[in-house]
Parts: structure tokens; C-alpha cells; sequence
């Protein structure tokens, strides 16, 4: 599924001959690296309430990361850079790489037991 | 668990968030602006930023509510100076934004409307990161 985000990505580049986009893909390493940093390389930590103000601080750049990923194709298109099926294809390209991360989550859970 | 349980595990993503798309808005306004706008634009939505930094940073245990001692006034006048903050920096955005719509060679009225966008999503930010940490 990440292959496909990223084919998603390359696709929405070279359709249009236009390479803005890849923009977004460096919002994709920037949402992981909270939990890199600050949760241990596990995403329990997005699930609980007890982690204290490091955590709190994590959960915060995640979300403050994920937006960016939406908010730069916006940006590109509504500056006429990109087409709009470039950017349509870059929000599904996000849409795929979260299912990737919840699927890793939910792995991630049934090891716990 | 209860709603007051997901909140407090999602409250802080959710003002990361917002924030987030505060910040875009803005960005967005300044890149799609026909002409050059000026770093005073700039000031209500680092001042936003601010003002909800200022006032979580404190913790909510030490707050005393009783009416009868005299409590801890510095952290109260803390929490004051950060709500006068985050009031002057969403009157000059505001203030801004109707400059903007009556003067023709300054920034468009997106502009504005955008820098009002940011200080209202930052202080919601703010207080969602707030009202996730109960007591």
C-alpha cells in the first residue's frame, strides 16, 4: 500500500510533466517522525492519554504534519502550479498512505498480545 | 470510554491540526497575492501563535478558584496578558482586513480574510489543546 502511495505520487509528477507535487511527498517523512522521536518507533502512543507533554507535543506535530500534507497540493493548485487532477490524485495518494499507517497500527496492536 | 476519554487521547492531534491548517491558509494568501505583502501582515498570526503558546503553558492544577485566599495572582495575570495578546493580535487581523478591502494597491481581500482565518484557527488550537488536558 505504501508502494502505491508513493506510484500515486511519481504518477500525479509525471502525467502533468509537473514536479511541484513531489513537494508533498516531504510532508510524508515528516509525519513519522514524532513517533520516531518522541514515541518510541511504535504508534501506542497515539492511542493513550498517559503519556505526559512530550506525548501531548507528538500528538501535536502529527496532526500539524498531516495537514500540511493536505494543504500543499491546495496550495499548488489554487496558485495555478498544478493541474486538478494532479491534486486529486496527490489527496488519494494521501488518502492510501493513512490506511497504510492505520494498518501498521493495528499490526503493531496484535503484537502487543 | 466516554467522550471526555477520547478527547483527551485526540485533543492534542486534533489543535496540531488546526494549527496546522491555520498556517496554510496564511500561506496560502501570501503566495496567490498579486503584490508583495508586507511582514505587518504577518504580526497578528505570530502574536496568535504566541498567545496560545503563553497560556498552555500553564499547568491547570495550580490554578487556585477559591474566592477566599489569595490564590496564585501571577499565574492569573499570566493567563490575562495571553488573553490580551490573542484579543490584539484578532483586532489587528481584523483591522487588516478592512484596511485591505478600501485601499486598491494593497493585498487582495483574500489576503484578509486569510489572516483572520489563522488567528481564529490558532486560538481554537489553543483551546482545544486546552480543553484536552483535564484536571
Amino acid at each position: 500500500m505504501f508502494s502505491a502511495s508513493i506510484l500515486l505520487q511519481i504518477l500525479a509528477c509525471a502525467i502533468y510533466n509537473n514536479w511541484w507535487p513531489m513537494l508533498s511527498a516531504l510532508m510524508y517523512v515528516l509525519v513519522p517522525m514524532p513517533c520516531l522521536f518522541f514515541g518510541g518507533g511504535s504508534t501506542q502512543f497515539l492511542m493513550s492519554r498517559d503519556g505526559g507533554g512530550w506525548i501531548d507535543a507528538a500528538k501535536f506535530l502529527t496532526g500539524a504534519s498531516a495537514v500540511g500534507s493536505i494543504a500543499i497540493p491546495i496550495i499548488l493548485k489554487h496558485a495555478h502550479m498544478i493541474e486538478t487532477g494532479a491534486m486529486l490524485i496527490e489527496l488519494v495518494s494521501f488518502f492510501i498512505f493513512i490506511c497504510t499507517v492505520l494498518c501498521f497500527h493495528q499490526a503493531g496492536l496484535d503484537d502487543d498480545w | 470510554m466516554d467522550l471526555l476519554e477520547l478527547w483527551a487521547i485526540f485533543g492534542p492531534g486534533v489543535a496540531g491540526a488546526v494549527f496546522g491548517a491555520g498556517w496554510w491558509i496564511w500561506l496560502d494568501a501570501v503566495v496567490c497575492s498579486t503584490v508583495t505583502v508586507p511582514f505587518l501582515h504577518y504580526l497578528p498570526g505570530i502574536f496568535a501563535s504566541l498567545a496560545a503558546l503563553m497560556f498552555n503553558c500553564v499547568r491547570k492544577e495550580d490554578i487556585d478558584y477559591s474566592p477566599y485566599d489569595e490564590g496564585e495572582w501571577r499565574l492569573k495575570l499570566w493567563l490575562f496578558i495571553a488573553y490580551v495578546v490573542s484579543f490584539v493580535s484578532l483586532a489587528g487581523s481584523a483591522g487588516l482586513l478592512i484596511q485591505d478591502s478600501l485601499d486598491k494597491s494593497a493585498p487582495s481581500v483574500w489576503t484578509g480574510v486569510a489572516g483572520v482565518l489563522q488567528c481564529v484557527f490558532v486560538l481554537i488550537c489553543g483551546l482545544v489543546y486546552w480543553t484536552s488536558h483535564p484536571e
